[in-house]
């Protein structure tokens, strides 16, 4: 497991404790880092359940499973599809 | 509903006379047929009048003109040489008309008849100085075409009254007339504006005239102070603003989807320049 | 322009005759309203005429008197207790306490004959209690606007917004301010554009049944049948495997036909009337005013730049409403707009917004558009203050691989400037211009997207290969399909047929969007076929007794890989296939997975336009796109989706809108008011397509269905500039806009 620096878009700060930009949590795959930061911002809870796309070093990660390398750069965006 | 196909015209004007509820002519059916799909009319009497014969004629009438049958479509008009030579305005507002689908159908006297003020072979009738007959359970009489519409969907046909035929009046030397409309896309719309001139020259001098406008007023408009505005003129800048001007004082329309108010105004006085310039050019002979 | 590795393909790039070509042309093709069963019912819906009311009363008696009338149904027969975007599904489905906006369905009925049916909706007598209405954008998020659904926000958005704000979004990185500090001219400029409808010619259609045992089965034109499946289970509360969907020939979709309409309508008549089957067909004037446009948008934009045409900071607020429910691509709009561009500073807040309008759909790049439009306005104005060309300012701060995006992530492989150096290579940029005449420029972007994606293969006995797909064919990806996979095989293009198939017989596939088909469904081909061409190999090494690893298959062929394997002639794919029974049994592949490496596409367009000064109507007269596609699997299809991407992107610009009356009902239902370019409108659109490679598809295919309608709308907004010297900000610039624009000069 490694410390991960999880970006949120800045819309969400208001919903953290302490009006943050990115939330530091301890994990090794998306599932992981996203139970992480509800777990450490409950305020974040809804908007995580209703879906949220895992941005891993530009790509738009696939599965929960996937796993996150050390250092590697988490960006939180909103869901992503197209016409 | 009930469908009719009477044979001549006194029987349709009867069946029409004797019907109670909604009725409807069948011509091309163009905008009957649509109307119908859409839920928008759904006649109790449909009466076709596509089995009376010579109803898909045209001929020439004893003094020059052309007498058109009320089944005659679009496509007709516009493949008939003597038609186009004498009146290539009325048959280009025709030919206007939908697609290629809809000329293989569509006629001058449903246009006529449906009331639309956008109608785009109406103005052309109208500066044609086109007359219509009417049958109906009095006899037939004669009128003209401007007589006609009496506003949005609206004729001012009598109950049991249909019109017969569409009388072109002989076209005379040295006279042109021509149609065009204003709308945003090349085919396939509706128009935001119409205009139609008529004029004959002697020399280059204007002699008479006739300016129509649709899309500008609930009826089509016989717009004289734009013809007097190039009556004895030779359609030099100065006529033309006055035309133009006299057309857009003429124009009455309202905003709706498919233009503003000003728009329209502004536009039936450049129609009006553009159509002229052509009916003038055609009068000299020369093929615009 | 192959290259890096490609220059060996035999078929990938050519361009051979579609697939479904020959029944399309002859009318053979069976679209949504072809299908029909013995003992069908005909459905038909009836539609709220007003913009926002309260039904007060559903009186049904006299339609269902009527002999021929076999169910009628409302929101009462559909199940409660739904939540989030299932109940928003089942509310635009089927209004419940109120009608949303002019066309929402109140009431089905199902009857034996279409006219009956139509007859008997007439019939249905709803009471409504009128409320006022709001349908612009900036009207609904104002002080005093009627509140469409109290507690309809979720919680991203702060405290003392209108109601009608459902979600707020806030991003960016750097500090604007001190970047516009540093900038020679600073502008800032408020756009709009209006809702538009993707005007795909085929309305929606479709045919269902549902017995009494909760077992139903669906005939309908879709992009998406798996979509259909979940949400029509979600909205009838039935379980997904239950409903067996099967896609129709569809014609056109272009995001508009990934969701659902009218076909739980049709599955909940069918069961009321017995599980006879309904069918549904939609009238032209129903898909305008009931199915799923686009949003409209307000936006403003602030950009920074120095005198040789750096952007030290860029600043967007855009504000859509996506009609009566949430669900406006705002968010898209934001991360797209300033996609082209590096930027160390810039900042984006976006609102969700409700409005008395139907709940809008996908439209090809949702959101794309809109924000492109607002900022290639204000860059190209930019540019020509400060006297700069716009391609070189658009390379000059033009993204490259491995740059921060706007939006946040680093951008994998893209081709921008790839894109912008071939925009200025081609002749059309030297093209001279006359009086009322001008040039637009724009760039735009389009992520792209991959999705749950299953696909099998199966080896006929003959040697032939059977490709069964989830993804709807929307834009020729069967033949493309084909393509890589007969490609992969070494076989012919012939000899692969590829075809879609329904719920029951592949894993969930997501629909045809995000220009995801091609790629998703390609590339899991592709690994399904590579499954299959390893069963052979071992079959090969079987007969050959040699290990499975010393054979390898090159041209149709398993052969002994190097001359240490044994010494073997190819054993062929037609042999192989012919002996199947006897060697093993049946020989298939299989893939599916949410395919990684997506790659997106940037595109550029340039038009050329005149100006009539007297009757403001704009006439195009060259149209150039140039654009990414990673590959051109069947450059025709690559070319087709540039040309219509542009020709609607020319419709929204110029002329399509949704114009509503003072009473919020639509005014333009019918194609001869709500004007899409027709074929006359339109040159030749000439295209160039770019090929970087995606490093993350085996044939480097990235997707191109949705970039190319991105750039239309600011081109010929900065064209119309070029020609008249008139700035037009707010869409569509139709003629009478554009004539007073001109009289205001
Ligand atoms: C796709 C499409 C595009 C169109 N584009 C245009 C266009 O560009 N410009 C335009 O002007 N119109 C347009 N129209 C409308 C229509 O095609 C024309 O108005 C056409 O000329 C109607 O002729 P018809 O013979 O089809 O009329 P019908 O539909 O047969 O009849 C129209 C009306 O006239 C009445 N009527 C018919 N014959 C008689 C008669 N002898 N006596 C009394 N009343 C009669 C009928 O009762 C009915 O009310 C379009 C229609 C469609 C479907």
């Amino acid at each position: 497991m490694a410390r991960i620096t999880v970006h949120l878009w800045s819309g969400l700060r208001r919903l953290t404790d302490g009006d943050l930009e990115s939330v530091e949590v301890d994990a090794s795959t998306v599932g992981e880092a996203l139970v992480a930061v509800a777990a450490q911002h409950p305020g974040l809870e809804p908007v995580l359940a209703a879906g949220v796309s895992v941005v891993i070093d530009g790509e738009v990660s696939t599965s929960r499973r996937q796993v996150i390398q050390p250092g590697s750069e988490v960006y939180l965006m909103q869901r992503l599809k197209g016409g | 509903m009930r469908y009719h196909s009477p044979t001549d015209f006194a029987s349709a004007s009867a069946l029409a006379a004797g019907a109670s509820g909604v009725t409807r002519f069948l011509s091309g059916g163009t905008d009957v047929l649509v109307q119908m799909r859409a839920g928008m009319v759904l006649p109790d009497d449909l009466i076709d009048l596509k089995k009376i014969p010579g109803v898909s004629d045209i001929t020439q009438t004893a003094g020059g003109g052309w007498r058109i049958g009320v089944a005659v479509p679009g496509i007709v008009l516009g493949a008939h040489e003597g038609l186009k030579a004498d009146w290539p305005g009325v048959v280009e507002g025709m030919n206007l008309v939908g697609s290629t689908q809809v000329q293989g159908r569509a006629t001058l006297t449903g246009n006529l008849c449906n009331g639309s003020p956008a109608a785009d072979s109406v103005p052309g009738l109208v500066a044609a100085g086109a007359v219509v007959e009417i049958t109906g359970p009095t006899g037939v009489r004669t009128v003209a075409v401007e007589a006609i519409p009496a506003g949005p969907g609206k004729t001012t046909l009598a109950k049991g009254e249909l019109i017969s035929a569409i009388v072109l009046p002989a076209r005379g030397d040295n006279a042109g007339d021509a149609y065009l409309r204003f709308i945003p896309r090349t085919e396939m719309d509706i128009a935001v504006v119409g205009c139609a001139v008529s004029l004959r020259l002697s020399g280059d001098t204007i002699t008479e005239a006739r300016v129509a406008l649709g899309a500008v007023a609930p009826t089509v408009l016989l717009v004289s102070a734009a013809a007097d505005a190039i009556i004895g003129t030779t359609l030099d800048d100065a006529a033309l603003d006055a035309l133009a001007a006299a057309a857009s004082a003429a124009a009455n329309p309202i905003t709706d989807k498919r233009g503003t108010k000003e728009f329209r105004v502004e536009i039936a006085g450049v129609l009006a320049k553009r159509a002229a310039k052509i009916a003038f050019a055609r009068a000299k002979g020369e093929t615009a | 322009m192959a290259k890096d590795g490609f220059e060996t393909l035999k078929l990938v790039g050519t361009r051979p005759n579609r697939p479904d070509g020959l029944d399309k042309v002859t009318g053979r093709a069976r679209y949504g309203a072809d299908f029909s069963l013995p003992g069908m019912l005909w459905g038909a819906v009836v539609r709220s005429p007003h913009a926002h009311a309260r039904i007060v009363k559903i009186d049904a008696t006299k339609a269902e008197a009527l002999d021929g009338v076999k169910a009628v149904i409302t929101r009462a027969d559909f199940p409660t207790g739904l939540t989030g975007e299932d109940w928003n599904l089942q509310e635009n489905t089927m209004a419940g306490e109120k009608a949303l906006y002019d066309g929402h369905a109140v009431a089905a009925v199902a009857a034996t004959s279409k006219l009956l049916a139509e007859q008997a909706a007439r019939l249905i007598e709803v009471t409504y209690e009128v409320l006022p209405h709001v349908i612009d954008v900036d009207a609904a998020m104002a002080e005093g606007a009627p509140v469409i659904r109290a507690g309809a926000a979720d919680a991203t958005v702060p405290e003392g917004l209108h109601p009608n704000v459902v979600r707020y979004m806030e991003f960016g990185r750097g500090d604007v301010d001190a970047g516009f500090a540093e900038a020679d001219l600073v502008m800032e400029r408020t756009y709009k554009t209006e809702a538009t409808h993707q005007g795909y010619i085929e309305p929606h259609a479709c045919v269902s049944k549902m017995g009494a045992d909760g077992k139903g089965e669906m005939w309908v034109c879709t992009q998406g049948h798996w979509y259909i499946r979940k949400m029509s289970a979600a909205v009838l509360g039935i379980e997904a495997s239950q409903l067996r969907v099967t896609p129709t020939e569809i014609g056109g979709g272009f995001g508009g036909k990934t969701t659902i309409f009218m076909e739980p309508l049709s599955l909940a008549l069918s069961k009321k009337a017995g599980g006879r089957p309904v069918k549904i067909v939609m009238s032209r004037s129903e898909v305008l005013r009931a199915t799923g446009p686009t949003a409209s948008a307000s936006m403003d934009v602030k950009i920074g730049m120095t005198k040789d045409g750096k952007i030290t900071a860029a600043r967007a607020e855009f504000r859509m409403q996506g009609g009566a429910f949430p669900g406006a691509p705002v968010d898209m709009a934001l991360y797209c707009c300033f996609a082209g561009y590096k930027l160390a500073n810039v900042h984006h807040v976006g609102y969700d917004v409700l409005a008395n309008r139907p709940k809008c759909a996908a439209y090809r790049a949702p959101g794309s558009p809109n924000g492109a439009f607002a900022v290639e306005s204000l860059v190209d104005e930019m540019c020509r203050k400060l006297g700069l060309d716009p391609v070189e300012v658009r390379l000059k701060n033009g993204v490259t691989t491995g740059d921060r995006a706007s939006y946040g992530p680093k951008f994998g492989s893209i081709g921008l400037t790839e894109v912008l150096e071939a925009v200025k290579a081609h002749p059309q940029l030297q093209a001279p211009l006359g009086e009322n005449q001008g040039r637009g420029f724009a760039v735009g972007y389009w992520f792209n997207h991959n999705g749950e994606t299953s696909v099998s293969m199966a080896i006929g006995e003959d040697g032939t290969a059977q490709v069964s797909v989830g993804t709807p064919d929307i834009g020729g990806s069967r033949a493309s399909i084909a393509l890589m996979v007969a490609e992969t095989l070494g076989i012919p293009y012939e000899d692969v047929g590829v075809n879609v198939v329904e719920t029951g017989a592949l894993g969930v596939n997501e629909p045809t969007h995000g220009s995801r088909a091609t790629f998703a469904s390609g590339k899991a081909a592709v690994e399904a076929t590579q499954a299959a061409i390893k069963e052979m190999c071992r079959r090969a090494a079987a007969e050959w007794d040699i290990d499975d690893e010393a054979v390898e298959w090159v041209n149709g062929a398993a052969q002994p890989a190097g001359p240490n394997a044994g010494k073997f002639p190819p054993m062929s794919i037609k042999e192989i296939a012919g002996k199947m029974g006897q060697t093993g049994g049946p020989i298939s592949g299989h893939h599916e997975s949410v395919p990684d490496g997506v790659g997106a596409s940037f595109g550029a367009h340039v038009v050329d336009l005149e100006v009539d000064p007297e009757t403001g109507r704009v006439t195009i007269l060259r149209y150039l796109v140039v654009q990414d596609a990673g590959r051109a699997i069947h450059p025709s299809y690559v070319e087709g989706q540039y040309q219509g991407g542009a020709a609607q992107g020319i419709g929204w610009a110029l002329n399509e809108e949704y114009v509503y009356d003072d009473k919020g009902r639509l005014s333009n239902t019918v194609f001869l008011d709500y004007r899409v370019p027709v074929a006359s409108d339109l040159p030749m659109i000439d295209t160039v397509i770019v090929e970087v490679p995606n490093p993350g598809h085996p044939f480097g295919v990235r997707g191109v269905g949705e970039t190319g309608i991105t750039p239309p709308l600011p081109a010929i907004a900065n064209a119309i500039h070029d020609a008249v010297g008139v700035r037009m900000t707010h869409l569509p610039i139709n003629p009478p806009k554009l004539l007073a624009a001109l009289k205001a000069r």
